[in-house]
């Protein structure tokens, strides 16, 4: 028993030993999910309004994008982008090109992200009651003095809630790159738990650490959300 | 030496022309034709669906008219005829700058939740006129001392009770200082102890000359303060004239019966 409990704890400490092959995966997960934010929300923001718009092709783009891509597991859509390409190029051309792991994990994470992004955006832009849009129109503001002052600061309250809870998916989702190639923590932890032969405690501190910044984040992000949800109605 | 003043020598500040409305296979205005006068003020009375809404949101192009012309001080809402004599569709700044003309008070307020009444007031002024934030911030102060609300200038519309909410909102349109205000039903989502405080409101602008078209279905408030009353019925104009003419000696049998209903 005592034995075991020695290991265990000793098994903890195998994470400061292996510091050096793990941690510098976490700044692989930060990376990827700055990127995939980033890109997903300006994603977001194109389709969310192509979603909106009068035009019935412009809308039909957005929704079949919004469909595929919220609809298809994260993992396969990231698996897909990073073989059938190059497969299919390769078979076209007779080449052997391959893509770069974190490049094409960047870009299949931001695609699925930009799909519930835009549909956040959507159903918070919706939300603004067309009678504060007309009072808006009424005084001669442009459609986009609207957009900018009367829409957006109400969609936006609306939204953040739902905003914060995509980015902490997002940064979960960041996982799922060890799993093509890309060194993040799990990656690390992967390879030191296969040489050492210390699942146990490996994977329960990655689990710890994981919870630690997803506490952290869901923590800022409310504190960032109040400020704006309280002021009036 | 007063000499009564003859409609025809005024201004008219609004104008419109054989206007035709249609939503699907509904046709709910059937060729308006009206103008009105600078400091009139113009009460559109009717049985609830007879196109006074629709009328009133087609003259700041809120709606679309199906057919028919607009002038607004002369100049044409929505459209534009070219030197060929040929008729086109006005481009989107020029109706913007034509609604700066025309204020708009709604039935639901539609305040912005998210700005104090102050800052309601102050919005359009500022960032669509561009004028100076100081001149803008007297005219603020000055139009809600005049609807009685300079107290609770700093306070969000959900604070603020529905009599409140629009006459802020009346402050709010008055601020583009527009040549004519449209009202739509002002007080019929009011609760009956505010409703005095907003015909309140719209009498003194009445008595200052402002011109005004005013939707509502308060027959007092059209008796006593408009110069004209055009009762509508089924998208077309059924009476025409002064509240006298209209209201106490309505010439056809469905405008006597319309009368007869509400005033018992």
């Amino acid at each position: 028993m005592l034995d075991q409990v020695t290991s265990i704890v000793s098994g903890f400490s195998l994470f400061w030993e292996y510091k050096a092959v793990m941690l510098p995966g976490l700044w692989y997960n930060f990376l990827v999910f700055f990127l995939v934010v980033i890109f997903g929300v300006i994603l977001g923001l194109l389709f969310a309004t192509m979603r909106l718009n009068t035009n019935i092709a412009i809308r039909g783009i957005a929704t079949f994008y919004i469909g595929l891509f919220r609809n298809a597991p994260e993992y396969v859509t990231l698996v897909w982008f990073l073989y059938v390409p190059a497969l299919a190029l390769n078979k076209l051309f007779e080449s052997n090109i391959s893509f770069d792991p974190l490049v094409v994990a960047v870009m299949a994470l931001s695609l699925s992200a930009g799909a519930f992004y835009a549909e956040i955006f959507r159903a918070g832009i919706l939300s603004v009651p067309k009678g504060h849009i007309e009072a808006a129109r009424a005084t001669g503001m442009s459609r986009t003095l609207t957009l900018r002052r009367i829409i957006l600061p109400q969609a936006i309250r609306q939204m953040l809630p739902e905003f914060f809870n995509e980015c902490v998916s997002v940064f979960k989702g960041t996982t799922l790159v060890s799993l093509v190639m890309v060194p993040d923590l799990v990656y690390g932890v992967n390879l030191v738990s296969s040489y050492t032969g210390q699942a146990l405690p490996l994977y329960t501190g990655i689990a710890l650490i994981y919870f630690f910044i997803v506490f952290l984040m869901t923590s800022v992000a409310e504190k960032l959300s109040n400020p704006w949800r309280n002021k009036a109605s | 030496m007063t000499t009564p003043i003859n409609t025809t020598d005024r201004n008219v500040v609004v104008k419109v022309v054989d206007l035709h409305k249609t939503f699907g296979t509904l046709e709910v205005l059937k060729g308006i034709s009206l103008d009105v006068h600078e400091g009139d003020v113009l009460t559109l009375l009717g049985a609830s669906g007879s196109g006074q809404t629709p009328l009133l949101r087609c003259l700041n192009y809120l709606e679309q008219p199906t057919s028919g012309e607009t002038y607004i001080d002369g100049r044409p809402l929505g459209f534009q005829i070219d030197t060929a004599g040929r008729r086109t569709k006005a481009s989107q700044n020029s109706i913007n700058a034509l609604r700066m003309e025309i204020g708009m008070v709604f039935q639901q307020f539609n305040l912005w939740p998210h700005m104090t009444a102050f800052e309601n007031i102050i919005e359009a002024p500022l960032r669509v006129k561009n004028l100076a934030k100081s001149e803008v911030e007297s005219l603020a102060t000055e139009l809600l001392e005049r609807v009685e609300l300079l107290d609770k200038k700093d306070e969000y519309p959900a604070r603020l009770s529905g009599g409140q909410q629009q006459r802020v909102a009346i402050a709010r349109a008055l601020a583009m200082k527009p040549r004519v205000m449209l009202f739509d039903e002002p007080t019929s989502s009011l609760d009956p102890e505010l409703i005095g405080e907003v015909l309140g409101v719209m009498r003194s602008l009445a008595e200052d000359g402002t011109t005004m078209i005013v939707v509502t279905h308060e027959i007092g408030f059209a008796r006593e303060v408009s110069d004209r009353v055009v009762l509508l019925h089924n998208g077309g104009i059924e009476e025409d004239g002064s509240p006298g003419e209209v209201i106490d000696n309505p010439q056809s049998a469905r405008s006597k019966q319309f009368f007869s209903s509400i005033l018992h």
